[in-house]
């Protein structure tokens, strides 16, 4: 018995049990409730991410009555995946995302935008260096031909769909960057940072997150600027799974919807939850609005 | 003879060549540009995030990561085991089956080990939804048939001797199996599958597509928005834990590992896993998973065969199969040679300190971060995924190769010494030659292990199968997918072949 104790081993075994004891103990009874989990396409830093979505949460919560919880799914294809298997109910979607995740779970419907999904638009900028001129028409983005080329993230609207839409429509295709191949940093501020420092020539992202960097002072005028603005399109919505009414209760998509385009400055949770989004208000939306970026998709081979 | 076992060590170093037209490619195309995002994220170690809300959502992520990454281990080394026991030539001798059998499994493991545990996440959440045991299981697939070829190869190089003795006093199969095999397998199992903990910590980063969180989120979010601060705050944490569990699992495998009461040791260990998994199932369950809801399946249709027609014309196989062989090469070449390098032009006790510092260094940061800050200072080239992917994987190589180096005997390293040879070739030829062929089976596995990782690095310009994959993956078209697996499963096990056959030649020499 004397030995027993003495031995590293045995104490490092009833550490181990006295813990998953405590844990035992500690540990609350979760029951299983019926909860609107809201999740949502990731483009911003996570502090803000985090905030943003306990902030939404809360709202929601309070205002519909439901339990509501919100889950970080942090890849593009993952988000459409997990809506197809009905994991999540309430999702951001970006605009390729969002048509993609309709195609895969039909009945989902679109709820809301922002003020500015509506007529979105993405920016390409050019390092100085690199002597790229000023972009007036489509075809002059034929000059990109030969330049180190970035978009961001594989399955972002803004940050690739469009813009290689208007880059095809200049008869650029991605091996006719140089390396024969297109860079994707992954997100938009990856995609400034690389074209400012000069590693990339040319890129392409998002103009909302464009401005609000120019805005903090994280752009530097004199090594970087924009070559290029695309025309309007539209982009995120939320999304909701078919079946909430059966769910939550008739009528309760459309209390959703109510509540979220409800959202205002005057209210300071819903005003945090709006500048968070970079957005004055949400706007009704629907399916229509996304045939032509469907269109595209299917044309790119993304759908 | 003598020429040759001088060439055996000078054979583990020869692969840093690589590093030559990589670090070329690097310096012509070096500039300044991003030189402030360098120094941004240089002295961000200095001054890390110590915000409460960003230290309270990474250690809540690390409990997420720690809970799943040891069931996802537990699962990984029973599957390991048992698959490994199986498809070893030792079982099939033992038991008179056809040796056709266990090669064909072995062959067949080489499909689940060629594919990146993000893209069986992907795959699996595609059919499953999201759920903890998904991640798990997204984990658990590639890691058991990595450890099946470790375990298998190990069982393989036992004496066949003592088994035919054992066998000739008419025990039944089972027992010869187990009287046979028992005490070195437990040995193997205490090296490579303490080791792989840690790389389950690692794999766990890809919880972030599950909705579980996790610390490999926060980080793969911060390093998206740049946010350095906040990065070096969960990248320190994650360091301190992956050195915590490195040091238990050293002083378990020197304090428990040689003991004679291998019946005892075998018991405890079971004990402390059953009681780590119970613990993690708890932690899950606290932290409100869904470790406990039902799984549901969603299938898809299967391809048609004009899905596949038009896959196979659309893509160049062949082209994306050369980027990733000349990627998997190159890395693979820094990962192998540069440790031996290090460790023979610092060969005393403080150098050794120093270079087992740096390699924790390297293996702590994740591929897609260094890719991102070697391009902040270099032009986008298939180099600087190769030095990303490399730096990894030699922190690991490193790891390895000093852990057995540290078993070694020193007697022929004194012998050499006192013989009046200088300290690097007396490292080379007293230490690294007796180690020089396990390291190099062990280059061989790695070499898989990076073949997967292409699959991560698209930041320097969309190319080969890895990049191909996941754009095929983003979108849902299953028979480039399809394709794609089969394809870099079909180069695994050629590469295999090709190191099996090398590694014959070598032990024979």
């Amino acid at each position: 018995m004397n030995l027993k104790t003495k031995n590293p081993l045995y104490k490092l075994l009833s550490a181990l049990f006295f813990a998953s004891i405590c844990i035992v103990l500690q540990g609350q009874n979760i029951r299983a409730q019926e909860k609107l989990i809201i999740s949502a396409i990731p483009d911003q830093n996570p502090e803000k991410l985090n905030r943003l979505h306990k902030i939404l949460a809360e709202e929601l919560s309070q205002k519909l009555n439901v339990p509501v919880k919100y889950l970080p799914v942090i890849s593009y294809p993952a988000a459409v995946s997990a809506f197809r298997t009905s994991s999540i109910d309430l999702v951001w979607f970006g605009g390729l995302t969002g048509v993609q995740a309709r195609r895969q779970k039909p009945g989902a419907k679109v709820i809301a935008q922002r003020d500015i999904d509506a007529k979105f638009q993405s920016v390409f900028i050019a390092n100085y260096k690199s002597n790229i001129p000023k972009i007036i028409k489509v075809s002059d983005l034929k000059v990109l031909k030969g330049k180190r080329f970035t978009f961001g993230s594989e399955s972002s609207t803004s940050g690739r769909l469009m813009p290689q839409h208007y880059l095809i429509k200049a008869g650029v295709t991605l091996k006719d960057f140089k390396g024969g191949s297109s860079g994707f940093s992954g997100s938009h501020d990856a995609t400034l940072a690389l074209v400012q420092s000069g590693s990339y020539e040319a890129g392409v992202l998002n103009k909302n997150i464009w401005e609000e960097r120019l805005s903090n002072g994280k752009v530097d005028l004199k090594k970087v600027d924009v070559i290029w603005e695309t025309p309007p399109y539209v982009d995120y919505h939320w999304l909701v799974q078919p079946n909430l009414d059966t769910r939550f209760g008739e009528g309760f998509t459309k209390k959703l919807k109510t509540t979220i385009l409800s959202f205002n400055k005057k209210s300071e949770r819903q005003k945090k939850i709006l500048e968070l989004f970079s957005a004055e208000r949400f706007v009704p939306a629907h399916d229509y609005q996304y045939l032509i970026i469907e269109n595209i998709g299917r044309k790119l081979g993304k759908i | 003879m003598r020429g040759l076992s001088i060439a055996k060590p000078l054979l583990t170093l020869m692969p840093a060549l690589a590093l030559v037209p990589v670090l070329i490619e690097i310096i012509f195309g070096f500039h300044t540009g991003g030189l402030n995002i360098i120094y941004e994220f240089i002295t961000g170690v200095f001054n890390p995030s110590a915000s409460p809300d960003v230290l309270k959502s990474a250690l809540k992520g690390l409990e997420t990561t720690l809970s799943i990454a040891i069931i996802a281990w537990v699962i990984s080394l029973f599957n390991g085991i048992i698959l490994g026991i199986i498809s070893s030539t030792t079982f099939s001798y033992v038991f008179d089956t056809p040796k056709i059998i266990n090669k064909s499994i072995k062959q067949l493991l080489a499909i689940p080990r060629s594919i990146h545990e993000l893209i069986w996440g992907l795959v699996l959440l595609q059919l499953f939804g999201l759920s903890p045991w998904v991640a798990i299981w997204a984990i658990s697939i590639p890691y058991s048939s990595l450890m099946a070829r470790i375990f298998s190869e190990q069982i393989d190089t036992f004496e066949q001797k003592e088994l035919i003795a054992i066998k000739q006093t008419a025990a039944g199969s089972i027992e010869t199996l187990i009287t046979a095999l028992t005490p070195k397998l437990i040995k193997a199992i205490g090296i490579y599958g303490g080791y792989r903990l840690e790389c389950a910590i690692r794999g766990a980063t890809i919880l972030g597509i599950f909705g579980l969180g996790g610390i490999g989120t926060e980080l793969q979010l911060s390093i998206q928005s740049l946010q350095f601060k906040e990065m070096w705050t969960s990248l320190i944490i994650l360091g301190i834990t992956m050195i915590t569990i490195e040091k238990i699992v050293e002083y378990w495998q020197k304090h428990y590992l040689n003991q004679v009461y291998l019946a005892k040791y075998i018991l405890i260990s079971i004990v402390s896993i059953t009681l780590l998994v119970l613990i993690s199932i708890i932690w899950l369950i606290n932290l409100e998973s869904g470790i406990l809801d039902p799984i549901t399946y969603h299938p898809i249709p299967f391809p048609s065969i004009l899905d596949f027609s038009t896959s196979l014309e659309k893509l160049d196989f062949l082209k994306l199969t050369f980027q990733t062989i000349n990627l998997t090469m190159l890395s693979a070449g820094i990962a192998i040679g540069v440790p031996p390098i290090l460790f023979m032009f610092f060969p005393g006790k403080i150098g050794g300190d120093a270079i087992s510092a740096l390699l924790v260094i390297c293996r702590l940061i994740p591929p897609p971060l260094s890719a991102l800050i070697i391009l902040f200072c270099t032009n986008p080239s298939v180099s600087v995924a190769a030095l990303s992917l490399g730096i990894q994987n030699m922190g690991i190589m490193g790891r390895l190769l000093k852990e057995n180096i540290g078993y070694e005997e020193n007697s022929s390293f004194i012998g050499i010494s006192l013989s009046g040879a200088d300290k690097k070739s007396a490292w080379l030829y007293g230490k690294l030659s007796p180690q020089a062929n396990s390291y190099l089976a062990y280059s061989a596995y790695r070499t898989d292990v990076i073949l997967r990782e292409t699959a991560i690095v698209g930041i320097v310009g969309g190319a080969g199968l890895g990049w191909q994959l996941q754009e095929s993956l983003s979108s849902f078209k299953w028979a480039e997918v399809i394709l794609i697996t089969v394809l870099m499963a079909f180069i695994t096990i050629i590469g295999e072949f090709i190191s099996t056959q090398i590694q014959s030649k070598l032990i024979r020499a």
